[in-house]
């Protein structure tokens, strides 16, 4: 039987459901008996709770109870790679945002009414909110033992034999800011016990194995007690790979025994999860009159936030495309992800490859203005090929198409290369 | 005055967790009695396009009609773990386990020779002791590198992206339009052409709120801009001309020759733009987003 | 309230927001919430022949009007709009979709020959994350084709 299928433009099968608006997102599913829950963020970015007024918001009308960090039952943090993001904050706020009571109340209006109500009295420390401020000498710690959390350096070739050999240098500063996924659906989780009493969790998730793994961590329980039900995902751009509302959630479900939804309104989404690392970039690349790439130097400090989330793989990914999809024989690239009192960075489309472009490229551009050079041969001439070396030493073996790219929008302009 | 400038930029970006991380996908292909195929894998819709990728490589491998094929990819205690819907690597690791299933269970089918239905063909292969039901998997060969000097081999297969894009800027207000933007990518064989232009196409458009209007806006860290009415993403109104062709440089080790596309989809749009601002007035902006405030201010200081 | 032909009485809170009435109180889910102050669009709703944004509207204050969702666009089959979008390939993560058809079936139930430029101009206010908007462009023309052929 002839099926072709591969390179076929075939309907996609969610589409049906998806523009009749019968798609199921997790606010869409109800439940009898259904409770709300929601958590009472810090306004401070960094600090000690000293006291909240927990027992009041426990007498109020609708709630029905009030859960602190002492109540859960298992690990207390989460986190993509290192456990460092509380569920429930300890005493220790390190942002705006981060989570300190989750209240569980009978409807929606009780539940802002009761979230309203906590106040929760502080000890503020004065943090840091830029990258120079956190490197310097007497900056608090937000890390281990200092605020670098990643440091890593891509050197190849003799970088000053290489700027040495250099006709033309062109050496600038550039800086990204962080951006937000701003993807539609705002996290939602709906938590309860399915007939064979295992812990079900409705979420959209990037990775529902993950959250499996958080929740059974968080509560204790073993991985098979535990059920992710991915729901259609409205978006998610790496805004949905840290752990959001799916541990709350569950932790209401598994003290109340009810099911539990937990709805972000959009504030409450673009302030929870992480963002985009803005970026610091020096870069000096040097060029040769024949318009070869000889030399890259190049400094990267990605402000990373209060926690880790993937900052160390983010800023890998910065320094190791840091050189473009070039060879450039000599190259000297350092790369820092640096805590601060921010919110917290860490995936987002792209994954530190999008930053470094616009240095890269813009750097090219001024050397191709300065050789004289039509932007796209310049490029065209650097370009990697197959059996091309990388700046980290990788050997490209196959379907390395940059070429083809450049030539074809050369074609498509009616452009000699 | 409007000014017209066109900008290009060049990129590439290595798909997977990479860094020798394990980056593994799983999948299982199962014939039931019913006669059905189901394709048991943890791939998230997150509206890329993933499911529709693994129905057309499950439909090509097994060379059975999709109607016949039903995905189940929502529900942890029911399908395999196939990683994150991240690093633009559902395609290629994801889609390489699909392959292996289906290859798997193409071949069991294979031993039992009938023109009949797959009813009869799962009768037969349980007489015959053969499985119905196979298990895929693949792992993504990267190696970890040294934090001093960063060599190995950190990415594998890498994705790259070409874009030219065709930009007026008013030299009055700072506006920038973005008005054409043409694109040649290598993502190595495009799976589904209608879905993978809709990566380009949104990623790009992603690229054009990079480049000239996002930015979360803090005061000592506290986020001053939590909705669309001040953080400015981009409308229907903001969208230039989109030309897109593939270039399918296919990678040996991809699913058909499969590679990721994306986040790649959205990194070549925004540097073009800044190169093509230059283009336009002759001023370079070193930091994003080229708001008409900074196009302002660096005309001012160009013309000191 | 009428909603897509279906009357509704109803005791409410004058301050209940008509996205709650429509999500809550009708049960039609199809209806989104995204930003909860009007600039998102994808809570939009057709209201007496014009796209609204359902968080901006109070229940109480459309009272008797007729109201459509995107429950009420396919009867039956599918609307040549919801076609369109199938065929082209208009969506991805599909959020913004219910919203996005309702606002281009009050453009094109008002104005079958709309322009290009018309068209962006109606669905502005419909943000969409993941497309890029130019492929719902091409399938919003084709819909106008479908319909005109009718």
């Amino acid at each position: 039987m002839h099926v072709k299928a591969v390179g076929e433009g075939f309907i996609r099968p969610d589409i049906y459901e998806k523009v009749q608006g019968k798609a199921k997102y997790p606010d869409d599913i109800e439940m009898e008996g259904m409770l709300y829950a929601g958590v009472k963020r810090s306004t401070i970015p960094y600090g000690r709770v000293l006291k909240t007024n927990i027992d009041e918001i426990r007498q109020m009308e609708g709630v029905i109870c009030v859960i602190d960090y002492t109540m859960i039952p298992g690990a207390k943090c989460h986190g993509v790679i290192l456990k460092d993001i509380p569920i429930l904050v300890q005493d220790i706020v390190k942002r705006v945002g981060d989570c300190i009571l989750l209240i569980v109340a009978k409807d929606k209006v009780s539940l802002k009414k009761a979230l309203d109500q906590v106040e929760v009295e502080y000890d503020v420390y004065q943090g840091v909110f830029t990258i120079e401020d956190a490197l310097k000498e007497g900056a608090p710690i937000l890390g281990d033992k200092s605020n670098i959390l990643y440091d890593i350096k891509v050197k190849t070739g003799d970088i000053e034999a290489g700027f040495k050999e250099a006709d033309y240098i062109a050496e600038n500063c550039y800086h990204t800011q962080m951006t937000d996924h701003a993807f539609l659906q705002t996290e939602t989780a709906v938590a309860h016990y399915d007939d064979e009493g295992v812990l079900t969790v409705h979420v959209a998730t990037q990775y529902p194995h993950y959250d499996r793994e958080e929740v059974a961590r968080c509560l204790n329980i073993q991985e098979d007690e535990v059920k992710i039900i991915n729901e259609t995902i409205g978006g998610a751009f790496g805004g949905r790979e840290d752990i959001n509302p799916q541990c709350h959630a569950a932790l209401a479900t598994f003290i109340t025994k009810k099911p539990v939804k937990v709805v972000y309104s959009r504030e409450e989404s673009t302030i929870s999860r992480s963002k985009r690392h803005p970026m610091e970039m020096f870069y000096k690349t040097g060029v040769k009159k024949d318009g070869k790439l000889c030399a890259l130097k190049v400094r990267i400090y990605g402000d990373t936030g209060a926690y880790a989330s993937w900052g160390m793989n983010v800023l890998r990914k910065a320094a190791i495309h840091a050189t473009g999809p070039y060879v450039i024989p000599n190259v000297d690239i350092e790369a820092k992800a640096v805590y601060t009192n921010n919110p917290y960075c860490g995936a987002m489309r792209g994954f530190g490859a999008a930053q470094v472009p616009l240095a890269y490229e813009s750097q090219m551009d001024i050397l191709a203005e300065k050789l004289t050079m039509h932007p796209l041969k310049f490029r065209y001439m650097n370009a990697f090929d197959v059996g091309s070396q990388t700046a980290t030493g990788q050997k490209l073996k196959s379907s390395i198409g940059i070429k083809k790219c450049i030539e074809k929008i050369a074609d498509v302009n009616q452009m000699e290369l | 005055m409007k000014r017209k400038g066109i900008g290009y930029a060049s990129i590439f970006y290595g798909t997977g967790y990479g860094n020798g991380f394990p980056d593994e996908s799983r999948a299982t292909a199962e014939l039931t009695k019913e006669g059905q195929i189901i394709i048991s894998v943890g791939v998230s819709e997150v509206g890329q396009g993933g499911l529709s990728v693994m129905e057309q490589i499950a439909v090509e491998t097994l060379k059975i009609k999709k109607d016949l094929i039903k995905l189940q990819y929502n529900n942890t205690s029911k399908m395999r773990d196939s990683g994150t819907a991240a690093a633009s690597r559902q395609t290629y690791n994801t889609g390489n386990a699909v392959l292996d299933a289906c290859r798997k269970l193409k071949d069991n089918m294979n031993k039992v020779k009938t023109n009949k239905n797959l009813e009869n063909l799962y009768v037969q292969m349980k007489d015959c002791n053969i499985d119905t039901k196979t298990e895929g998997y693949f792992k993504a060969t990267t190696s970890e590198v040294d934090l001093e000097t960063g060599q190995g081999a950190p990415y594998w297969p890498y994705t790259f992206g070409v874009q030219k894009a065709t930009v007026e800027v008013d030299d009055e207000t700072g506006k920038v339009d973005i008005i054409e933007v043409t694109s040649a990518f290598d993502a190595g064989k495009i799976v589904n052409p209608i879905t993978a232009q809709g990566q380009i196409i949104g990623g790009s458009t992603m690229g054009i709120g990079y480049a000239i209007m996002e930015e979360v806006n803090l005061n000592q860290g506290d986020i001053q801009n939590k909705n669309f009415s001040d953080y400015i993403i981009p409308t229907s109104k903001d969208i230039p001309k989109y030309h897109t062709y593939f270039i399918e440089d296919v990678e040996e080790t991809g699913p058909y020759g499969a590679k990721g596309l994306g986040e790649p989809a959205m990194l070549p749009m925004a540097p073009a733009i800044i190169n093509a601002i230059y283009d336009a007035i002759g001023v370079r902006i070193y930091e994003y987003p080229a708001t008409c405030d900074r196009i302002l201010l660096a005309i001012k200081n160009k013309n000191k | 309230m009428i909603i897509n032909g279906k009357s509704y009485t109803k005791k409410i809170d004058p301050l209940l927001r008509l996205i709650d009435f429509i999500r809550d109180e009708a049960k039609l889910k199809g209806t989104k919430e995204g930003c909860g102050e009007g600039e998102c669009g994808a809570c939009t709703v057709i209201i007496d022949g014009r796209a609204v944004n359902s968080c901006l509207v109070l229940a109480a204050s459309v009272n008797g009007k007729e109201i459509t969702t995107i429950e009420g666009v396919s009867q039956g089959k599918l609307h040549p709009i919801q076609e369109a979008f199938i065929e082209v390939g208009a969506v991805q993560c599909g959020y913004c979709t219910p919203g996005m058809i309702l606002s281009t079936k009050a453009l094109l139930d008002k104005n079958i020959d709309a322009t290009e430029e018309e068209i962006k101009e109606s669905i502005s206010g419909n943000l969409c994350r993941c497309t890029g908007y130019q492929i719902m462009i091409e399938g919003i023309k084709k819909a106008q084709d479908k319909l005109k052929k009718r």
